[in-house]
């Protein structure tokens, strides 16, 4: 799809949510350029008073901040403190940018949040693994010390506890995303709900999680091992004086033995009939040696290529036992949703 | 005469056993069969009666696992030398037939009989032995093979009488084979030296008559 139908797909549907994250009533409007003239008082006055008006839990929230920011700004800690409770109350996930905020302002919200049980900063990673063989990680910031209840809701799962910890600060965890009988979690949405209890307090956050199964990859077969090759097979020998060596060496010994054995009496043993066919032998010798010798097998070569052959057909076995079992599994991708609200 | 009977029934036995084999074995057999030339020397008793000729000949050969077996055929027709004092020609008729069993590297046994057989029947000695001995063979390239052999003879009977001490008789050969149209033909180059020392007795007491022939054969031969 091109850029540009991307664009005109995506543009309608960001514009409402913009207008819900923008200030739309006045007098916080106004309490917030009271606020950047530094006019503390009406900003503190028309805060308040914007409080009393219908508001959306966003303006509410910037009212608290901008009051929250005022109190700092006027030295009054303890109540710029209550104020950042709000806003966290509101937003568990609000974050002060440090660059942009005072360092009392900053102070006074640290402060608010050790004083409040919240759950911050839930996260499911977005993972994929062999069902059985990995986890997903889940991650989240409590603010007080509690017992922390983590379960995964929705689809046939009904409701199963992953985790429970008494915990403060970050918490890590990782879930396997399996059934209480070992199968893998079925494919469907669920949530992730994490629930912190302190005395009569308790806070409550969740993230929506999509599950999805797929089909484990299988693995090829091997025609070759990487950085392997079969050798060949035979070889030419280096050219040798040998043929025509032991050419000289059997013709002279048939002489030699013709002279040796011959009988005295009878005279000096004929050599006419042994020179020639000697003489053929010596001539067949030189014309061996001169010629590229044959290709003979290569031993070692041949015993090498057996053992890349035997190597490749028993890593081949083992993959088609590994691709049965594989294909008996389940790929499990887990993709953290958008989630639709904050926790309470 | 002893000798020709042995070398007929020989023959015979040799030739049924290694080709009486189930059909599908005789593709592991390797035969070849051609005419020879042969040319010869020959002496006997003293230097004076020395021959020199040249025949004809047939060679076969048969392999067959770890076993070879060739036979060998030739008529020469020996003449007197002119350093001699001899005055009639003779043919020799000579048959000569081994068994050869692969032993190790170039090493193989032989085991034979040869039959020699002159004609007109007084002007030389026709002769019958038993053979044994080994050879050793070498390839000196593709095809080509060259082979030295030596061995003695035994039991070796005379058409004039005489015996021959147990390592009186030699023999000795030399023989290169070069294949050739793809192993269709096989051109053959052979030489073989006999030595019989034989001593003859005419109540006077063991009187030396030795035999000695050196007989070259080339030839060529069909193999399949």
């Amino acid at each position: 799809m091109r850029r540009s139908t991307w664009l005109l797909l995506v543009v309608p549907l960001i514009c409402p949510a913009l207008a819900a994250q923008t200030v739309q009533n006045a007098t916080l409007r106004r309490a917030q350029q009271a606020f950047d003239n530094l006019d503390y008082r009406q900003a503190l006055s028309l805060g308040q008073a914007s409080l009393r008006e219908r508001l959306t839990g966003f303006e509410r929230a910037r009212a608290y901040e901008l009051l929250g920011f005022t109190y700092s700004g006027m030295d009054s800690i303890l109540k710029a403190v209550d104020a950042f409770k709000q806003v966290v109350l509101i937003e568990p996930e609000r974050e002060l940018d440090p660059n942009r905020t005072s360092p009392k302002a900053l102070s006074a919200f640290q402060v608010a949040l050790t004083q409040i049980l919240v759950i911050r900063q839930l996260r499911v990673d977005s993972v994929e693994f062999i069902g059985g063989q990995g986890a997903v990680g889940v991650r989240y910031t409590v603010t007080q010390p509690s017992r922390v209840v983590t379960r995964v809701t929705g689809g046939t799962l009904g409701s199963v506890r992953i985790d429970s910890t008494v915990a403060n600060g970050q918490v890590n965890i990782r879930w396997p995303a399996r059934m209480p009988n070992g199968d893998p979690v079925p494919a469907g949405n669920y949530n992730v709900v994490v629930d912190a209890t302190i005395g009569q307090n308790s806070f409550s956050a969740s993230q929506p999680i999509r599950v999805t199964h797929g089909a484990v990859d299988t693995l090829a077969h091997l025609t070759s091992l990487p950085g392997y090759t079969y050798l060949p097979e035979t070889e030419v020998p280096p050219k040798s004086w040998r043929p025509l060596g032991l050419a000289f060496v059997y013709t002279g010994v048939a002489l030699a033995g013709t002279s040796a054995l011959s009988n005295g009496k009878l005279g000096s043993a004929s050599m006419r009939e042994g020179g020639a066919i000697g003489g053929g032998i010596v001539l067949a010798g030189f014309i061996m040696t001169l010629k590229k010798p044959a290709p003979q097998a290569a031993r070692g070569n041949i015993l090498y290529n057996s053992l890349l052959r035997e190597q490749i057909s028993r890593r081949n076995v083992e993959i088609a036992q590994e691709n049965t079992r594989r294909r008996q599994q389940v790929a499990l991708g887990v993709v953290p949703l958008p989630r639709t609200g904050g926790g309470r | 005469m002893n000798g020709r009977r042995l070398g007929g029934l020989a023959v015979g036995a040799w030739g049924v056993l290694l080709t009486a084999q189930p059909l599908n074995r005789l593709a592991a057999q390797h035969v070849s069969i051609g005419p020879q030339i042969a040319f010869g020397d020959y002496r006997e008793v003293s230097s004076d009666l020395h021959y020199r000729g040249s025949g004809i000949g047939a060679k076969a050969t048969l392999e067959w696992k770890k076993f070879s077996a060739d036979v060998v055929f030739s008529k020469v027709k020996y003449k007197p030398a002119s350093d001699g004092t001899a005055t009639t020609a003779f043919d020799a008729s000579e048959v000569d037939v081994r068994l050869r069993y692969y032993i190790t590297g170039p090493v193989s046994g032989e085991l034979g009989f040869i039959n020699r057989k002159a004609d007109p029947e007084f002007e030389a000695q026709s002769v019958g032995a038993v053979t044994a001995g080994a050879r050793m063979a070498y390839l000196l390239g593709p095809g080509v093979q060259m082979a030295l052999s030596g061995g003695l003879m035994f039991g070796a009977k005379y058409s004039g009488g005489g015996t021959t001490s147990g390592v009186g008789a030699l023999q000795l050969g030399l023989g290169l084979t070069v294949d050739a149209l793809q192993r269709r033909i096989r051109v053959t180059g052979d030489y073989g030296f006999q030595r019989f020392s034989r001593k003859t007795d005419d109540g006077s007491g063991a009187l030396p008559a030795p035999i000695q022939q050196s007989l070259g054969r080339i030839g060529l031969a069909i193999a399949f």
